[in-house]
């Protein structure tokens, strides 16, 4: 489990802080949506999450980060590279530059934990398969589409194979077809008990993906509770935060004043979709 | 006679022969002589006219052109000439990235390994970025060609951005190089390794043994010295 118990955090050389009083709890095996508006804290929740803030990017934390039951106050980061990973939105700065091949991108982050060679390379071979990234292999990392390049570097983190996974717009880059396989990959994830806490402006794979969301607005916590509920309430509208095609296709059904029953088939066949 | 400059011209044509065998003999010689033409004119007008000597060889106003002057200048070229090659061959027959994960194999700290690889790579990764950003500056408007003038005016507005970009993805990259711990102390088991045949085995060890023979010349005075 991981825990953030009444965490504010403000950048060094600001004034005011990003996140004021957070508590948020990622159960084994849950995934948790996190949405909001342009600069509501998103970013520096998953910082402050993975332990990179205050430990990396300078800066005042009050409140706690538990993993495991552990506080991780103090911790050096690689320290905690084995429990939570974070990934960030451009997947061109989380290449490492030293790696020639997409494989050994992939291994990079299991070499540097100190595994023996068969345990790299089945880690590697793994995440590469959750991803459907194999054909790839060879390429050089260094040229590759973005979506290419996003998928590269989420299975880069999950061949670390940590507890918890933090993911913030993990696919902004990707097609709809690259989006569901992430989506595929995050539900095979927390089946194996990863936890995972996805912040994502495409409420679409949310919907798909979270049992919980979690709405933030001006660093704090406005909405948190069971995905379908969150993504259906009228209040995420007004934070900005456009909700999933199925809740906006049920307002239109219900606004036109369709037949709850054609209603219904419609919905069915926009799940069979999604 | 050839005393300042058989070492050179050994290195030279050992640089020439490895050089032809890679196939790459016309493109080392345009690299290197290119490379070395600026430090190769300073140091033949310097060394010609300013050196002392007794034979003078022709004059320019106040300026005698010795034949030691010539001399100096034409050894320091064969030398220049000789580090230009080797530099240029190591470049154009080694893979850098084989090359420093060989040497973190032998040892070397990955975080060096990283540092060499990562600036290896800064350089076309800033082209590549200023390309993208000179193409968006000129599409509201900004006149990147035409007059100096104006090219000079140009530099600014996308200077300001490249250097500000580079410097955000420095940070962003070292962020998710911590998260995949790449700061945890200790070795790390490499992948693969370089093919390193029996023949390239010797050939290090009889470059070690030069070395370290050429050190001892040196400081023995065995060896012709620089005039």
């Amino acid at each position: 489990m991981l825990e953030l118990k009444g965490v504010s955090y403000r950048y060094a050389g600001y004034a005011k802080a990003v996140l004021q009083e957070v508590d948020l709890t990622l159960a084994d095996g849950e995934i948790v949506g996190l949405v909001g508006p342009n600069e509501a804290g998103k970013s520096t929740l998953c910082l402050v999450a993975a332990g990179l803030a205050p430990a990396s990017i300078k800066g005042a934390l009050t409140g706690t980060l538990t993993i495991d039951g552990e506080p991780m106050a103090g911790r050096k980061t690689h320290e905690l590279a084995s429990r939570v990973v974070v990934g960030f939105q451009n997947p061109n700065t989380q290449r490492s530059g030293i790696a020639a091949t997409v494989f050994e991108e992939v291994a990079l982050g299991p070499q540097n934990l100190g595994l023996d060679v068969p345990e790299i390379v089945e880690r590697t071979r793994t995440a590469m398969a959750l991803l459907r990234i194999e054909a790839i292999q060879l390429r050089d990392p260094a040229r590759l589409s973005g979506g290419q390049a996003q998928l590269v570097a989420i299975a880069a983190l999950l061949a670390m194979r940590p507890r918890h996974v933090i993911l913030d717009e993990p696919t902004a880059q990707l097609d709809p077809a690259g989006t569901r396989l992430v989506g595929e990959a995050l539900r095979q994830l927390a089946a194996g008990g990863t936890s995972l806490l996805i912040a994502e402006h495409k409420t679409d794979l949310l919907d798909g993906v979270c049992s919980r969301i979690v709405a933030i607005d001006g660093g704090r916590i406005a909405l948190d509770g069971p995905a379908g509920d969150v993504l259906a309430d009228p209040r995420l509208d007004a934070l900005g935060v456009q909700p999933p095609s199925r809740v906006r296709l049920q307002r239109a059904i219900d606004e036109a004043g369709i037949d709850p029953r054609t209603a219904a088939a419609a919905a069915q066949a926009m799940a069979a979709v999604a | 006679m050839l005393g300042g400059y058989l070492g050179p011209l050994v290195i030279i044509a050992l640089n020439l022969v490895g050089a032809t065998i890679a196939g790459v003999a016309g493109r080392l010689v345009r690299v290197s002589v290119l490379l070395t033409l600026p430090i190769a004119i300073s140091v033949v007008l310097v060394s010609v006219f300013t050196r002392a000597g007794t034979t003078v060889l022709f004059t320019i106003g106040p300026f005698d052109a010795t034949a030691e002057g010539v001399d100096f200048a034409a050894q320091t070229l064969v030398r220049l000439l000789a580090i230009a090659l080797s530099i240029g061959l190591f470049g154009m027959t080694t893979d850098p990235r084989a090359f420093v994960l060989d040497l973190e194999r032998r040892r070397l700290s990955p975080r060096f390994a990283f540092v060499a690889l990562a600036t290896l790579e800064a350089v076309p990764a800033m082209v590549e970025r200023a390309g993208v950003i000179q193409a968006s500056q000129r599409a509201r408007g900004l006149d990147t060609e035409g007059s100096l003038r104006a090219r000079v005016r140009g530099v600014v507005p996308l200077a300001g951005p490249v250097i500000l970009s580079s410097l955000t993805e420095v940070e962003e990259r070292s962020l998710a190089l911590e998260v995949r711990a790449f700061g945890r102390p200790g070795r790390r088991h490499l992948l693969w390794r370089n093919p390193d045949s029996t023949a390239q085995l010797v050939a290090r060890a009889a470059l070690l043994l030069l070395l370290v023979g050429s050190i001892v010349g040196k400081v023995t005075g065995a060896f012709p010295q620089t005039p």
